[in-house]
């Protein structure tokens, strides 16, 4: 396909290449008929006969699911087909930068990724209301509009390439860095995949982190199912506390205390761009009436987050609270005093003589029991 | 006993770790509410403590206070803490005496470390809302700085955790110190009875029953006749 020129594709007229991938060339193409310009995904088939006749069936049934979502930040599938030996998707044309391209251009505002995630979050829950779940997303599959509105592309696409193309040595294809544990596993997914997978673009937009980076597919999946991430503040400290909160819910490895709705996802991620957008209002007044703006919100700079109380193993440390001052007690930790002996013991086991000397009850009765023991023999005796 | 691992002194301290419970379930806006009144609630109990006493850790769904040198403080800082349950905090306490480390690169990440920690973990995870539950060690720990303190400290069973370690719990019951102390007064006062009452047997033996009281009551003429109580003399003969 790629060696031959393609003037024409179904009933597509093809003007031009936007981009290659893994699966295909996707082109700029004219709808004849409604005389409107396209994005044409053409997405290679499989030469075995059997292996085509489940994928057609498949990506019918997909590629209807995905026709079914108009929403303001889904790219909008019109038509879908198939020619010789690949399928294609006659999509919305968007002039636009792929999220992929924007990260690598520089750190994003934390208020601009948050505004994007929470589109993103609103699309996704438009899906998943409709029973259609992304499977794949990641910065290449969302595009930002010149005034900022985020689209989700490519729905319905991962489930069709995760089982049809898979290398010569049985690794699936894709990009696991962005892939939910349960996705990772090869478990059945659901909406919360996509959530895991949303949280984990919010994570590298805030931070300019590739935060379950690897060297190769195997350790990467270790690190999608075991690591738990650093707490997003830590490594940006202008992220309000509760966008670590956000992001923390999203990354959670188990699905069932994960956000269970985009929605409720998308709702935290407003509240938390409000706080965001109050804080650069606030910000903007004070250096318009000439004062200087001094952050006293505790939400920044705030102290990093560590595992949750049953995940922490006796090799596992706990972080300094940044709200409290505890340099005083770890400088006394760190070289005992001598009259800080008590630190380096074990409680010491009470004797009789210190039980009967300091507890108050034994104390009772021995003296009682010791007057009264004079006093019979002081009767005794006469 | 002192132990140092790598360069970084272990020590004993207590661990209180102050668990909201049910936290990752929350919706994200009660999360961060929540956080902060837990932040008032530690800022309150923690200015109790010598600042070169304690160090207040964060945890995912809590926090931690490591207390050193004072388990006593440790153990007022967790009673006060459960309070704030009153006031709609959701606070599970576990109190845990172990070893700690200082941990960390030096690079914003210092922290602490160590079995103290995670059995403090342990421990508020299995203790319910507004409750607080206390490590063996812990109890032991309150028993050498004051001993009969320990006695307050209530059996609650025990518990395996994930890493399959058992450890002996204990809830505090603060009526139990009135209910000890009539326990040894009436022990005291039984063990009086006994004492003497041995010796007034001993003498009766002796001397035959008759003699005896009339000794006995001799003697309370004598003392009465000289203006003396007769107990207020026997006794002060007895107190030596």
């Amino acid at each position: 396909m790629a060696k031959k020129k393609l003037s024409k594709i179904g009933r597509y007229k093809i003007i031009g290449e936007l981009g290659r991938g893994a699966m295909g060339i996707v082109y700029r193409a004219e709808d004849p008929n409604l005389d409107r310009v396209v994005a044409l995904k053409t997405i290679l088939l499989s030469d075995d006969a059997e292996g085509r006749k489940d994928y057609h069936k498949r990506f019918f049934l997909e590629a209807k699911a995905a026709g079914k979502l108009t929403h303001p930040h889904i790219v909008t599938t019109y038509d879908f087909g198939e020619e010789e030996d690949f399928a294609f998707l006659a999509m919305e044309l968007l002039e636009g930068t792929e999220l992929r391209t924007r990260m690598k251009e520089g750190p994003l505002d934390i208020a601009e990724a948050v505004d994007i995630a929470q589109q993103v979050a609103d699309g996704l829950g438009f899906a998943h209301e409709r029973g259609v779940v992304h499977r794949d997303i990641k910065p290449g599959n969302i595009m930002i509009l010149p005034r900022g509105q985020a689209k989700i592309m490519d729905f319905g696409i991962a489930r069709m390439r995760s089982d049809d193309f898979k290398t010569s040595t049985g690794i699936v294809m894709g990009t696991p860095r962005f892939m939910s544990p349960e996705q990772v596993a090869g478990e059945p997914v659901d909406q919360r995949s996509d959530i895991f997978s949303l949280g984990v673009v919010l994570y590298e937009m805030i931070t300019g982190t590739a935060l379950f980076a690897g060297e190769d597919t195997p350790q990467i999946a270790h690190n999608v199912t075991s690591v738990e991430h650093t707490p997003p503040s830590r490594l940006n400290p202008d992220v309000p506390s509760m966008l670590d909160f956000a992001v923390a819910r999203a990354l959670k490895k188990d699905p069932a205390v994960r956000y269970q709705d985009a929605y409720e996802f998308a709702v935290d991620l407003r509240t938390c761009l409000a706080e965001l957008r109050s804080r650069e209002t606030a910000g903007k007044k004070g250096e318009k009436e000439g004062t200087r703006t001094v952050k006293i919100d505790s939400t920044t700079n705030r102290a990093p987050l560590a595992p949750a109380a049953r995940s922490i193993a006796s090799d596992t440390q706990l972080p300094l609270s940044k709200q409290f001052d505890s340099f005083a007690a770890v400088q006394r930790l760190n070289a005992p005093h001598r009259r800080d002996r008590k630190l380096l013991q074990l409680p010491r086991p009470v004797g009789f003589l210190r039980r009967v000397s300091v507890d108050a009850g034994p104390r009772l009765l021995f003296l009682s029991s010791l007057v009264a023991a004079a006093a019979g023999l002081y009767v005794a005796l006469g | 006993m002192a132990l140092v691992t790598n360069g970084a002194t272990t020590a004993l301290a207590s661990v209180v770790f102050l668990k909201m419970h049910e936290f990752p379930r929350r919706p994200v806006t009660e999360q961060a509410r929540l956080r902060a009144q837990l932040e008032a609630a530690v800022a309150i109990t923690a200015a109790e403590l010598d600042p070169a006493s304690r160090i207040v850790l964060d945890a995912a769904d809590g926090a931690a206070v490591v207390v050193l040198g004072d388990p006593l403080g440790a153990l007022r800082l967790a009673e006060r803490s459960l309070f704030a349950a009153a006031a709609g905090l959701p606070l599970a306490i576990g109190i845990n005496h172990g070893a700690v480390q200082l941990a960390g690169a030096g690079r914003g990440d210092e922290g602490l470390a160590g079995d103290g920690i995670a059995v403090a973990a342990n421990v508020a995870e299995f203790a319910v809302p507004s409750a607080l539950l206390v490590s063996r060690s812990f109890r032991d720990a309150l028993a050498d700085v004051q001993p009969g303190l320990e006695t307050q400290m209530l059996s609650a069973g025990s518990f395996t955790d994930a890493g399959l370690r058992t450890h002996e719990i204990f809830a505090p019951d603060h009526r139990v110190p009135r209910r000890r102390h009539r326990r040894y007064l009436a022990a005291s006062i039984a063990a009086a009875i006994l004492l003497v009452g041995a010796g007034v047997g001993a003498r009766i033996q002796a001397e035959g029953q008759e003699k005896f009281l009339s000794a006995v009551a001799a003697k309370y003429r004598d003392t009465t006749a000289q203006g003396r109580s007769y107990w207020r003399d026997l006794m002060s003969k007895v107190k030596f």
